[in-house]
């Protein structure tokens, strides 16, 4: 069960890595920029990208999922890694104030807790996720979203609800 | 004068003084060891043990004592108290009993019972029930998992450290402590560690196993179940318990001691001190002591099922065998000579 | 001088059978009448790396399920360092994990120097990198403690002390601080090394090679406790730690070798020769050995460092204000626990938009969901020496 890691040349694997998820997606955007590919994708077929990514082209590494909090909509960064120089980024934008995006769990299995992480600090759901619980906050009380830019630092808001 | 000895020499007097003599011993040597403790520890880790009370740390014991005399003895509320409070007794007493039969010097001994391997098993079996108590008392599941592993450990401790005594009763003919050293004679190589080897091996291990000292300290177990069977206990209470620890690895050393290295025998005849022979039986003791701490501070412990398949599967067999290998030469030396 | 024969990944996985094969079944366990205890393995513990809860459920002394519970020492880092201009999050990314303090500031300010696009005079790097590698010897070493202090031993902890506090005694010649150092700046760092110091961690380093094996390879190597109660623990096969993403030495302990200061250099790292380390066993001895060797590896990054170190600035020309362009900038370093990766996104103000710390910590921790059930109840203490995750980290 030994993992076999890309070899050849960076450029030509980038190149091998943009074309293979070109050729199989409708992407709204993708360029390679230095050692980066970078794409951009509706949230419903990320989760099909990523297959791709991982079955086919090999790129086996999820190193984080990010969210920023744009008031109105929800960025969500993929980054992944070949282990061997290239990176793939995968961002989508979902819009609304109450987002639903497909796990990609069950295709990268460590996307378990960078899920739960981005649930916790900004609400957003991930349909079919195994187990969606906050990771940092109180799982009982604490209705707020604490990274969302509408969540203001102050002690009042902080344990309202809790004393 | 001598009529106030000579009275005082009858029972029940004689029993009272001197079982209040071994209680004193027995509390102050809980109390030093503490300290030895600390500075061999300290030693070993390359830094000084506690060296501010008293002229180099000597009176530290003493400044240990007198914080746990001011603690508070705090129980948990759901605990079943006379169980929680019973428990560190029922583990000072086994510890403290033992030592009425211990031979200090020829004459010096309190109890002379000519079954005293027997009365030593007999009664530091009681040590696992206490253990027992104060898990089951202390109502915390931390406590129980401490207590199930301490009576699991010293329950099957005890056969390896009786099969290992057995080789000693019959090289020496009596279950008697005085008879024993008295068949080692004043020569080391007489002494029963050299016939009894892998005997000796077996018992040290297995009074380490019995003391629960690491890597025998699961029980205890400080980095998994913090404190095992004694976590609840605070103060006096937890004073005793380390003292009744203390008391039974004082214990052990000097039983190992009198058994395989001599008792009060010197090492060569013309070392024999006459009557201050106890001098060498403290410092045997006290070397084993030593050892006992050297080794606890040296090596990690083992896991449950390593520690019950090192007894079982290790040290029985090795007793029972030796046990008729030497059984064997017995016989064929007595026919031979 | 860890020259015995290892075994291959193959002759490893067979050795030991899964660890969730010694559960009883479920339905098993029912008609027996058996139960389960559930127990709190609570933030407060001597052993926990942290403040970690973990909610075990217990058959005996076989974990049945494991679940760490995480949040008691979470400082909304990531909050407030929107309110905060761009080099004042520097000292905050020190507290994050904070047995890797420099790697922590370097993967904050390579993310910003991304964003701003600037060049850093060499000296400069090569002073980050020398930090940085004195910073793993910081935290390998102590590892190796934590790990024999789990097990039971309390020697190898205080000798691996003395080794951190002279590193410690080190950084704050230069930086001014033992631990929490705001050394590395955006463009550069603080100020240029006293000019004794080089001298002094020549011979520290050399000291250091001279008693490794005799203070931290020796008495814990073949030791027999040790062995049984690290061998064939918490074994992981190459696809699984891939799967889980694990990096770092919890990844190289299988046998991939991967190395962000390798497959995506960065800093000075390309200019320098060294080893990745790794072993093929998967399990707690072998990454133990990672790390020793690892630590072996550092000491000879830290030697090329002062060969090579050339004169000149420590700062890059910027003005007093830090004000990128609106865009992302990614950072990612070796840090000592695995890949740590910022990224920080600007809005064109003073202060970021959203500052992303991926800690090595929080993901290596799933390792523990995944990996513990099967095992003994003491066993957790040897696989947490696997992962090694600092509180700090996880927690942010």
């Amino acid at each position: 069960m030994a993992v076999t890691l890309p070899e050849g040349d960076l450029g030509s694997r980038l190149e091998r890595y943009l074309e293979g998820l070109r050729s199989r997606h409708g992407l709204e955007d993708s360029a390679i920029e230095g050692n980066v590919v970078r794409i951009l994708t509706d949230p419903d077929s990320v989760p099909a990208v990523l297959t791709t990514a991982r079955e086919t082209l090999g790129v086996f590494h999820l190193s984080f999922i990010t969210v920023v909090d744009r008031v109105g909509s929800f960025e969500l960064t993929y980054e992944l890694m070949d282990l061997r120089g290239a990176s793939v980024r995968v961002k989508t934008v979902v819009e609304g104030t109450e987002p639903v995006v497909p796990t990609v769990t069950n295709i990268y299995p460590t996307a378990n807790w960078h899920e739960r992480e981005a649930y916790d600090m900004f609400g957003v759901a991930f349909r079919g996720h195994p187990d969606l619980r906050r990771t940092y906050m109180w799982q009982d009380h604490f209705d707020h979203h604490p990274l969302l830019k509408s969540f203001e630092i102050s002690t009042k808001r902080t344990f309202e609800g809790l004393r | 004068m001598g009529t106030v000895l000579q009275y005082l020499d009858q029972e029940p007097f004689r029993f009272l003084l001197s079982f209040g003599a071994v209680l004193f011993l027995v509390l102050n040597l809980a109390a030093v060891l503490t300290m030895a403790e600390r500075k061999v520890s300290g030693y070993i880790q390359l830094r000084y043990g506690p060296n501010r009370v008293g002229p180099r740390g000597l009176l530290q014991p003493a400044a240990d004592v007198f914080k746990l005399f001011t603690k508070e003895n705090v129980s948990p509320g759901r605990s079943d108290l006379w169980v929680f409070l019973g428990a560190p007794i029922a583990m000072f007493l086994p510890a403290a009993a033992v030592w009425l039969v211990i031979p200090f010097s020829p004459d010096a001994v309190i109890a002379n019972i000519n079954v005293a391997i027997l009365f030593f098993i007999a009664i530091t079996s009681i040590g696992a029930l206490g253990v027992v108590m104060a898990g089951y008392g202390s109502r915390s599941t931390f406590s129980l998992l401490g207590a199930l592993r301490g009576a699991a450990q010293m329950i099957s401790y005890e056969v390896p450290l009786i099969l290992s005594l057995l080789g000693v009763v019959m090289l020496s003919g009596s279950l008697s402590f005085v008879d024993v050293v008295a068949a080692q004679g004043d020569t080391f190589w007489t002494w029963y560690f050299l016939p009894l080897l892998p005997m000796f091996l077996t018992f040290y291990v297995s009074g380490i196993a019995e003391v629960k000292r690491v890597p025998f300290d699961l029980p205890e177990g400080e980095s998994e179940i913090v404190g095992g069977f004694m976590i609840e206990y605070s103060g006096m209470t937890w004073a005793l318990i380390q003292a009744a620890e203390f008391a039974s690895m004082g214990l052990m050393s000097a039983i190992t001691a009198t058994l395989f290295l001599g008792g009060w025998q010197p090492p060569l005849p013309f070392l024999d001190l006459g009557a201050f022979n106890w001098i060498w039986f403290g410092f045997k003791t006290a070397l084993i002591m030593f050892t006992f701490q050297w080794i606890r501070w040296s090596i990690p412990r083992l896991r449950m099922d390593q520690l019950m398949d090192l007894g079982w599967k290790v040290l029985v067999p090795i007793t029972l065998i030796y046990l008729l290998i030497v059984a064997a030469a017995m016989l064929i030396l007595q026919e031979v000579f | 001088m860890l020259g015995e024969q290892r075994p291959t990944e193959e002759e490893a996985s067979a050795l030991t059978e899964p660890a969730t094969s010694r559960l009883m079944r479920p339905d098993v366990r029912d008609e027996f009448g058996l139960e389960t205890i559930d127990m709190n393995m609570g933030p407060q513990h001597p052993a926990m790396h942290g403040l970690l809860r973990l909610i075990l459920e217990l058959d005996g002394e076989t974990v049945v399920r494991c679940d760490p519970v995480m949040g008691y020492l979470h400082r909304c880092q990531e909050k407030i360092a929107e309110n905060r201009m761009y080099p004042a999050v520097i000292p905050m990314t020190d507290r994050l994990d904070y047995f890797a303090n420099m790697h922590n500031e370097h993967g904050y300010v390579l993310a910003v120097e991304d964003l701003l696009d600037i060049e850093v005079p060499p000296r400069a790097e090569y002073i980050r990198v020398l930090m940085c590698e004195l910073m793993r010897l910081a935290s390998h070493i102590p590892s190796i403690g934590f790990l024999m202090l789990e097990l039971g031993a309390f020697t190898p902890i205080l000798y691996a002390f003395r080794e951190r506090e002279r590193i410690q005694s080190i950084f704050e010649a230069v930086t001014g601080a033992r631990m929490m150092f705001h050394y590395i700046r955006i463009g550069g760092v603080k100020a240029d090394l006293p000019p004794e110091i080089p001298e002094q961690i020549w011979k520290f380093v050399e000291n250091l090679e001279k008693n490794f094996k005799g203070d931290f390879v020796d008495l814990i190597e073949g030791n027999e406790i040790f062995i049984s109660r690290t061998r064939g623990v918490g074994q992981l096969t190459q696809e699984k730690a891939v799967e889980m993403g694990l990096t770092g030495p919890p990844l190289r302990c299988t046998g991939v070798d991967f190395d962000i200061r390798i497959d995506y250099p960065y800093s000075v790292y390309p200019e320098l020769t060294f080893d990745i380390v790794t072993d093929t066993a998967g399990d707690v001895e072998a990454s133990y050995r990672v790390r020793i060797g690892e630590c072996l590896q550092s000491i000879r990054i830290i030697k090329q460092c002062l060969e090579k170190i050339p004169e000149g600035a420590v700062m890059a020309e910027l003005g007093r204000r830090i004000r990128p362009a609106e865009g992302e900038g990614f950072g990612r370093v070796e840090s000592p626990r695995g890949e740590f990766a910022v990224h920080v996104v600007s809005d064109g103000s003073d202060t970021p938009y959203r500052v992303h710390y991926r800690d090595p910590s929080f993901v290596n921790m799933q390792l523990l969901q995944e990996i513990v059930p099967g095992h003994y109840l003491p066993d957790i203490m040897p696989i947490m020496g696997l992962v090694d995750p600092v509180s700090g980290g996880w927690d942010k």
